[in-house]
């Protein structure tokens, strides 16, 4: 048993020559293309996914304009920024940004199912779609939010909204302290999906 | 509903016994080999060589198998990645795309 998670290197590289000799193979066959590989993952690695939400994120940290215009109007707000076609709603939901502040958090859940604004924020993470977190979530949002690290005073409301097929929120999260010296696209670094939900907080840069 | 079959294969596996690793919103590959791996699944069956179902099902057969090996001494140690392998090779099987001897064939004339 306590070897049941050791790996040895010959079992990576024996890996590795099968799935080199596999594509190969099936290259050679014309089965698929030298490329396909690239092309398919590349939708994951630079199309859709958390780094669009992140850029959203730090443009509307460093201009105010663009933050009002965000929440006022998601869609044509990110129609905005030169992201892949699609970012603004790819399955043809609406997009709602709600924004943290200093009197209120935002909680985004799914009760039904698994909604989730996937172009922006990329793969949901496991617990998602955990029937416990999506009832707790708005049983005790406090609760939830203490157990992910984010501790609230109770001077700051929560707002809990529940993604569906026709509407995909996102979180706005609080830009750090000491943050001012850093650029648009070093903010963007900061920002995870799990702070785009609201289960946790940007860090403070170090 | 999903516009791009990339998303709707993910998608199909989230919440399910074959969710593949994912950091921080994106899929994780801790070697390179993982990468490539998932990529030619996902490839192959975009471009209609099997159906995406067809291919989890297999995957969930695979990791099945594993969970219920009768001992933890016949027990490989776990690697999604290796179910996977194990999973498309079936697939590739099943709809005539491919001879295990070929592959073993090519995997002998590397070494």
């Amino acid at each position: 048993m306590s070897n049941l998670f050791q790996y040895d290197k010959d079992r990576e590289a024996a890996s590795a020559a099968k799935v080199r000799a596999l594509e190969a193979l099936l290259i050679e066959k014309g089965v698929i293309g030298s490329d396909s590989v690239d092309t398919v993952l590349g939708h994951f690695e630079s199309v859709a996914g958390p780094f669009n939400g992140a850029r959203i994120v730090a443009r509307a940290w460093v201009d105010a304009d663009y933050k009002r215009r965000l929440i006022e109007d998601t869609p044509k707000a990110i129609a905005e920024l030169d992201l892949p076609q699609g970012m603004d709603g790819a399955e043809g939901e609406h997009m709602i940004a709600v924004e943290n502040t200093d009197t209120v958090h935002n909680l985004i859940i799914c009760t039904l199912c698994s909604c989730y604004p996937w172009p922006i924020l990329g793969l949901p993470p496991y617990w998602y779609k955990d029937p416990v977190f999506r009832a707790r979530g708005v049983r005790e949002p406090r609760a939830v939010l203490r157990e992910f690290g984010v501790p609230l005073s109770d001077d700051v409301e929560v707002k809990v909204w529940d993604s569906s097929a026709q509407i995909r929120w996102f979180v706005v999260p609080k830009r750090p302290a000491n943050s001012g010296h850093l650029s648009e696209e070093q903010l963007a670094a900061l920002v995870t999906p799990e702070a785009m939900m609201g289960v946790a907080l940007v860090p403070t840069p170090v | 509903m999903f516009t791009r079959f990339e998303e709707y294969a993910a998608t199909q596996m989230l919440g399910h016994i074959d969710s593949p690793p994912r950091e921080q919103g994106k899929l994780f590959f801790s070697e390179d080999w993982q990468r490539t791996l998932f990529g030619l699944t996902l490839a192959l069956s975009k471009e209609g060589h099997f159906e995406w179902e067809d291919f989890r099902q297999k995957l969930i057969q695979s990791i099945g198998n594993w969970e219920n090996a009768a001992a933890c001494q016949e027990q490989p140690p776990w690697d999604y990645y290796d179910r996977f392998f194990e999973a498309l090779m079936d697939v590739l099987k099943a709809h005539k795309l491919l001879d295990l001897a070929e592959l073993q064939g090519l995997l002998e004339s590397r070494v």
